[in-house]
């Protein structure tokens, strides 16, 4: 761990830039210049499409032809629309499936290997981490494979030991969790350095001096492990519900948003709205789908912090 | 890392049961897809759970590569990597010098506007980018795949974290040394900051060669394809002519297609994993 890499989240105000004489004397240019690539690559890909989109989510432009504005209809559409609301509940279904076991499981595993006193940690933490780096369409095709209903891997092991097998990827009721799987399987080890971080920011005398009050090691758990990685965890919370509601590739490449649309999450539907031409609908979806995403990150931000202070 | 504390007690034999499990369940379908692909075909399905090495065959890799225009993917993917990746590792270390060392009139502004963009998911901007790249006559274009997103909020802000946390006094003597801004920035800071811009190499090199919504989006014809494109259309291919499949084949085409992406990134991970863990840990600092 190098220091200069390191730096905990709670000296972030030490570590704030000190002014430097030297450099407040006159006003130079040059950092405006450091900074200016970014910003002048924002406004052009990031700015301008934005302004853009929320002026065709008011019209009904089909990507060629006379775009005609149509006011609030869009938006009145795709809120009367079961499509629309079903798409936003196959999320919600897989927001609930990944976000809890992903942050009480991380928790659990990240609490193991911050004890000083494990051996082995290295390799724990290289094994977690490792589908985090594997290319998301490559394993999704994996999962084409080991969980296929006739020949698949997981269903052979299911049978060796008696048990009937699953139609994991063709049945409404098991394609969401299949996939739900997938999406763990990839970020949980990346979670899990979340969280390890966090970890390791607590000083550890902090622990001494409960065990010395004497404190049991559940007490010290509930009241100072978790508070302390509150933040880490908030973190998490807003990273991950962002990543569940835009999913996209897993439901595209392992099951096409089906079987009867139970995969189709907020991120394909929108996509739907692109091979449809129907890019108007589709301008206004993603604004709809970035409010109900900021509103979650907020809810359950909100929720952690009172539920402590 | 090293909090030694007399307090930790020594983990029993479940706790190792409870992270082998985890362990084992993370890295074994990695290793089942790679081996599963030297297989000949009929064993995949045959007897999934068996790898002898005596029959290992490259059959898979060959109609594979003679059913997708995996080569092609591969060198626009390197040369997207290249490219854009260069473009974050010169121009975000310099902004992130920029915030972290100097306080001019409008940093918190700009700084504010950086990490608002941080919260500004992707699929918003993908149907009015796809629209201007048209504008521009863009599509099918190596710049759609490498200008949007190519200077990045995100390494903005990891990097200003990293060059915080080198002292002013070490800055103040490259000045004393007559050292011009720029020099300092190049001479000073950068060796300083070694392990950081390391880090940042293995994130960027990573999230671009396996970035996939974008160029799906943005690519249509063939010569243009990354190599994470070029995948998805053998798995649609595979997945819309099921019925009536030869499946043994047809899976070892997607397992050879996937163990072949994986390795070049899962290579780079061991060589240099621990920067790239410790690049997460640093980057978590935005909680």
């Amino acid at each position: 761990m190098t220091p200069a890499t390191l730096t905990p989240p709670r000296n972030e105000e030490h570590t704030a830039p000190a002014p430097l004489r030297t450099r407040r004397r006159r006003l130079s240019l040059t950092p405006y210049v450091f900074v200016a690539p970014f910003y002048v690559v924002f406004a052009a890909f990031g700015l301008y499409p934005l302004v853009f989109a929320l002026q065709l989510s008011f019209t009904n432009w089909k990507g060629a032809g006379e775009a005609r504005f149509i006011g609030l209809d869009n938006y009145t559409y795709l809120l009367t629309s079961p499509e629309f609301w079903a798409s936003l509940g196959n999320s919600a279904v897989m927001w609930l499936l990944i976000v809890p076991v992903q942050i009480v499981g991380g928790l659990a595993a990240a609490v193991l290997l911050a004890n000083a006193r494990l051996r082995l940690r290295g390799m724990f933490r290289v094994a977690f981490i490792a589908p985090f780096v594997t290319p998301l369409v490559a394993m999704a095709q994996v999962w084409i494979v080991v969980f296929d209903s006739d020949y698949g891997l997981v269903n052979h092991l299911l049978r060796l030991v008696g048990l009937p097998g699953v139609d994991w990827l063709t049945s409404t009721t098991w394609a969401k969790p299949t996939l739900a799987l997938l999406f763990l399987w990839k970020t949980t080890g990346f979670a899990v350095i979340i969280l390890l971080a966090g970890l390791q920011a607590v000083p550890s005398d902090v622990y001494e001096a409960a065990a010395l009050d004497g404190a049991s090691r559940r007490r010290q758990f509930w009241s100072l492990t978790l508070p302390l990685v509150r933040r880490s965890i908030a973190f998490l919370i807003v990273v991950q519900t962002l990543a569940v509601f835009q999913m996209f590739a897993e439901p595209f490449v392992v099951t096409q948003g089906g079987p009867y649309g139970s995969t189709t999450t907020g991120g394909l539907y929108l996509y739907n709205h692109i091979t449809a031409s129907d890019l108007g609908t589709g301008a206004a979806n993603s604004f709809l789908l970035v409010l109900l995403v900021f509103a979650l990150s907020l809810l359950s931000v909100r929720l952690l912090r009172s539920r402590d202070e | 890392m090293k909090h030694k504390s007399l307090s930790q007690p020594r983990p029993g034999p479940l706790q190792y049961v409870f992270l082998a499990g985890l362990a084992v369940l993370f890295v074994y379908p990695i290793w089942w897809a790679i081996s599963s692909s030297l297989k000949p075909p009929n064993e995949i399905v045959r007897a999934p759970l068996s790898f002898s090495p005596g029959s290992a065959t490259l059959h898979n890799y060959q109609a594979m590569f003679h059913d997708v225009p995996i080569g092609t993917g591969f060198l626009n993917t390197v040369l997207v990597v290249v490219v854009k990746g260069a473009l974050t590792m010169c121009f975000c270390p310099l902004a992130g010098y920029a915030f972290a060392k100097y306080r001019f009139p409008g940093r918190d502004l700009l700084f504010g506007v950086l990490m608002l963009t941080l919260m500004l998911p992707t699929l918003v901007l993908i149907i009015p980018l796809l629209l201007q790249m048209s504008q521009l006559g863009w599509v099918n274009t190596y710049q759609a795949l490498i200008l949007p997103g190519s200077i990045d909020a995100f390494s903005i802000f990891w990097m200003r974290q990293t060059i915080a946390a080198v002292p002013d006094e070490l800055l103040d003597a490259g000045r004393v040394d007559g050292a011009g801004e720029f020099g300092i920035f190049a001479r000073i800071v950068v060796p300083v900051i070694r392990p950081g811009i390391a880090a940042l190499g293995v994130l960027t090199t990573m999230n671009i060669y396996n970035d996939f919504v974008w160029p799906v989006v943005a690519v249509n014809d063939e010569s243009h394809q990354t190599l994470q494109v070029v995948l998805s259309t053998l798995a649609q291919n595979v997945t819309g002519n099921r019925i009536g499949a030869d499946f043994g084949s047809v899976w070892g085409e997607l397992l050879a297609a996937g163990s072949i992406a994986m390795l070049p990134v899962l290579l780079l991970f061991i060589l240099l994993q621990r920067h790239f863990i410790n690049g997460i840990l640093a980057g978590s600092v935005k909680g």
